[in-house]
Formats: structure tokens, C-alpha cells, sequence
């Protein structure tokens, strides 16, 4: 964990990623904090019963592991707004990569712009979004 | 099915739901469930000493806040299922424990477009979540999906 | 002068993309070696973005910036190019059901250009509807590289185009700002504005190019998080 300053960020800089494993058990385990334990997001059946192939991770759970990836890179980062849209159900049992880049540096206020991405092995992206995060400034 | 529904809905509150008061043990888990190992969110006492003062939550928990009413009563189904579409958050106060939320739902929009699994019909939900001393703690969008 | 152009972007006027025209610029000029390109078509979702004006963005980072629209039909999605007051009085670009032959038909007849753009993808793509419904006449071109495409997608193209004997272009379908370019379209001639990009889609003389970076090899990740805390 480290913190990053305003003035040490460029426009173009890639956050720090994230690969992972997620297995259902953590999918099962999220459900369960956030009150979300219905079949969908615990068993396989019940996923398939609503037409998914299986099965899948909550939308907000993808958002939240975007979200962590911004906190790992930087531990005094705020995160004034995030924003996600869902393109593909995210099937836990494989790996998922977490990706980001800084576009944008707003010198008003010392928040940074970001691109954040969730992509399958294949490069899928399955969850885009992007993040306005307030960072910590030398001055 | 053509996309029909009576536009005033849009825009009045349909739901206003109170939460029992956020517990430190929620913060932990919410933290543990998503991997975080940021202090703020995982150790109290490194929290106490940081710029909050104690602990937080992770900024994607009031997303976790579920109202009572998903939509409201009258508001026709335009699908079979409902899917996430996606959220969109503005976070304006960390949530601490013993914070009493409150969230307050409006229709924001509803629009139809086409993609891989066919038509589909999107009804924006606008969640406005306050604490107990009437601070402005979060607006979610949240874009729920019918097909 | 553009030889080199992105023809299928999205900026913050589509509703489900979050990025500002000079956001992309600036993203082009740092990605240069990278991504050479000199042109950019906004494709906005369902609507042609008659305010737009990005003059004064175009002399500042020298990148040809052209308005176009993604329109949505019983065939599939597809790109308007040399949208103008005729085609729109025309056409309800909100309208999620437009009739595809008559899109191909009328914007022709009107003076722009319609192609189908992602036409392997399920449901919103060609190829499935040419599965099951007689071909559309007057098709010019079809975007053969998406920058968005699912494994597979792309690849299911090349039969289409083979078949019917259509040109093929690329654009990234770039919702974000650090996607665009990813996949773009080469010119032989010069296009210097909208009326030059229509003529040269109609009249053939591009492919696609893509310049994705090869993936690296990803190993498999054990269930063993790799921060030892449980994810």
C-alpha cells in the first residue's frame, strides 16, 4: 500500500492491475455481505433457471474489485464518483483481470480521471467504467 | 413491445427506506468480501489515526442498501427478467459506523435500446442515501435492465 | 489530411459512454506511435449530435473530427455516414426498429452511406439475420474489426465479406477514452471531410487495421489470492 501524490501522476499512467482467480465461494460470500444470497449469485441451477449460462457475480461486486483496485494503488485515493455498465454476466471459476489508466488530471481540484476495466483472459471486456479520484497533493 | 408508460412517474420519490444503524463488523466483512486491505477500511486503529478519524467503508458499500421497494407498484414490466445494467455513484460522506442511513427512490429515466441478447428496456433507478444528520452521503443511479 | 481514421466512436453525447471528444485528442497525441491515426468518426448511439462542434478541437491536436450516428435496425446495428436534415426527417434515429432496406436504400438516396458495423456479433450483427432473412441490396462495406468484439466475432466476417463481396473497415466501438484507435481504417485517398468519407466508403480503396497490442500468455491463478486475503 502507497500513497501516490497528484503531482507524481500522469495522464496515461496504468493503474496498478489486478489478476485474480475468483471462484464462487467468494462470489458466495459477497452475496451473503451485501444481503444478496438469492440463486443467481450462489448456484448454478438457479442461475440457469433465469436463462444465465450459470451461476455469475454480482454487478456491484465487479464494481466494488474496481474500486479496491484504486484503493490497492493508492491508499489515500477518494473516490468521488465511479461508474460501471455491465456488458456480460462475469462467470466466476476463471480468471479475471482488473485494468486501469489515468486520462485526465484536474489541477482545480487534484482529482484524477480514470478509465477501469474488467477483462476476461480472451480480452472480453465485461465491465468498463470510469472513476474520478480525489489524490493527496505535496503542496 | 413498444416502449409505453406514464411519464409523469419520472422524477416523484416512490420509496423511502430507513436502515438500522451501520455496525463496524458490516464495514469488516463488506471489506473482507472484496479484498481490501486498505486500513481505512480494515483496521481500526490505524483508521483512528488516519484523516477520518476511525473506520470507513469500502466507497462501493451503499450500494449494498436495498430498498424496500425495487420499483414501483405501477410501473409495467418490460421483460421477462431484470439484469444489472450498471451503477453509477457519487459519493459525497464516508459512512462510519453508527451512521443511520436513509435512502429515497425516484424513477430517473426509461429508454429501450438493442444489444447482443436482444431488445432491451432500461429503467433508471436514482437512489438518494442520506445519514442522521441530514448529510448528503451518496446518489446512485442505478440502471436496471428488462428483457 | 487523413488517410488513417477511427470510423466508430462514442463520446459522452452516446448515453453509455464516458468520454470527452478532447479527452480522446489527447489520448491519441500520447498514444501516436501506437495508434497513427489522423481521423475520428463520432458514431453516437441513436441520434445524430447536430450541436457538436469540435472545429476548434480539430486545429488544436490536427485530427479530422467527423459526426456520424449508430442506428439500430430489424437487421442489426449500423453506421450513418453523411447524415444530414433529409435522412433525419427521414428516419426516427431513437427509433430501435428501423426498417434495414429501407436505411440502405433512402441514406443512399439521400447522400450518405449506411454499413452494418459489428456483424458477427449475436442478435444486433448481420451475419445471424442473413441466416434467416434474404439478404439486404445496396450494401456497400461492413465493419470487419471491432474494437469491442467478443472472441469469434471478427473472425466470422471474413465469410460475409467473401461472399458478398463487400469492403471492410475497422473502428474501435470505443467507449472509453484510453480505447480509442484500437482498431481503425486505411484510406488510399485523402479525406478531408464528411462528403470525401462517403464517396470513399461507396468506392472501396480501405481495410481495416488493427493495432491492438498482442496479449501476453496469462498463466492460470491459483485459488490462493494473490494478496493472501481470501480474493
Amino acid at each position: 500500500m502507497s500513497i501516490v501524490y497528484f503531482e507524481d501522476i500522469e495522464e496515461g499512467d496504468e493503474i496498478p492491475f489486478i489478476d485474480l482467480f475468483l471462484s464462487k465461494d467468494q462470489v458466495r460470500q459477497y452475496a451473503r455481505t451485501a444481503h444478496m444470497y438469492v440463486p443467481r449469485f450462489t448456484d448454478d441451477e438457479g442461475a440457469r433457471a433465469e436463462g444465465l449460462p450459470g451461476m455469475i457475480a454480482p454487478g456491484v461486486m465487479s464494481m466494488g474489485l474496481l474500486a479496491r483496485m484504486i484503493s490497492d494503488w493508492n491508499q489515500a485515493a477518494m473516490i468521488k464518483r465511479i461508474g460501471t455498465t455491465f456488458r456480460s454476466p462475469v462467470l466466476p471459476d476463471r480468471n479475471l483481470h482488473l485494468r486501469g489508466a489515468v486520462t485526465q488530471k484536474n489541477e482545480d481540484d487534484h482529482t484524477v480521471e480514470c478509465d477501469i476495466w474488467m477483462e476476461n483472459d480472451e480480452g472480453e471486456r465485461w465491465v468498463i467504467g470510469t472513476t474520478t479520484v480525489a489524490v493527496p497533493t505535496k503542496s | 413491445m413498444a416502449l409505453e408508460f406514464d411519464r409523469s412517474m419520472l422524477g416523484k420519490v416512490f420509496d423511502e427506506t430507513p436502515f438500522p444503524p451501520v455496525t463496524k463488523e458490516e464495514i469488516l466483512e463488506f471489506a473482507a468480501a472484496l479484498g481490501e486491505t486498505n486500513p481505512l477500511y480494515t483496521n481500526e486503529a490505524a483508521a483512528i489515526k488516519g484523516p477520518y478519524g476511525g473506520l470507513i467503508a469500502p466507497p462501493t458499500f451503499v450500494t449494498k442498501l436495498r430498498a424496500q421497494k425495487f420499483t414501483p407498484e405501477h410501473l409495467p414490466r418490460f421483460g421477462k427478467v431484470g439484469f444489472d445494467g450498471g451503477r453509477d455513484l457519487e459519493i459525497y460522506a464516508p459512512v462510519r459506523p453508527g451512521d443511520e442511513l436513509t435512502m429515497l427512490s425516484t424513477i430517473h429515466d426509461i429508454y429501450e435500446k438493442t444489444g447482443r441478447t436482444g431488445s432491451m428496456y432500461f429503467i433508471v433507478i436514482r437512489n438518494e442515501v442520506k445519514n442522521q444528520k441530514g448529510e448528503k452521503v451518496a446518489v446512485i443511479d442505478h440502471r436496471i435492465m428488462q428483457r | 489530411m487523413a488517410h488513417i481514421l477511427d470510423l466508430h466512436l462514442h463520446s459522452e453525447a452516446s448515453d453509455d459512454s464516458r468520454a470527452p471528444v478532447e479527452a480522446y485528442l489527447k489520448w491519441l497525441a500520447r498514444k501516436r506511435d501506437e495508434r497513427p491515426l489522423e481521423g475520428l468518426v463520432l458514431t453516437e448511439h441513436r441520434q445524430f449530435n447536430q450541436a457538436g462542434d469540435y472545429r476548434e478541437l480539430e486545429d488544436k491536436y490536427g485530427i479530422l473530427i467527423l459526426k456520424a450516428s449508430e442506428v439500430e435496425t430489424d437487421y442489426g446495428h449500423m453506421l450513418v455516414y453523411g447524415v444530414n436534415d433529409d435522412i433525419l426527417k427521414r428516419f426516427d434515429f431513437k427509433n430501435v426498429r428501423l426498417p434495414a432496406q429501407e436505411v440502405i436504400t433512402e441514406v443512399t438516396r439521400l447522400g450518405g452511406v449506411a454499413m452494418p458495423c459489428h456483424p458477427g456479433r449475436p442478435t444486433i450483427g448481420l451475419i445471424e439475420h442473413y441466416q434467416k432473412k434474404p439478404p439486404l441490396e445496396g450494401v456497400v462495406g461492413v465493419e470487419a474489426l471491432n474494437g469491442g468484439s467478443k472472441k469469434g466475432e471478427n473472425e466470422r466476417v471474413a465469410g460475409l465479406v467473401q461472399a458478398y463481396g463487400y469492403h471492410a473497415f475497422g473502428g474501435s466501438d470505443s467507449h472509453l477514452v484510453s480505447f480509442v484507435g484500437l482498431c481503425a481504417t486505411e484510406f488510399d485517398r485523402d479525406i478531408q471531410n464528411i462528403e470525401e468519407l462517403v464517396e470513399a466508403l461507396r468506392a472501396g480503396g480501405y481495410r481495416p487495421l488493427d493495432f491492438r497490442l498482442q496479449r501476453p500468455q496469462t498463466p492460470i491463478i491459483s485459488e490462493v489470492s494473490n494478496n493472501g486475503s481470501g480474493i
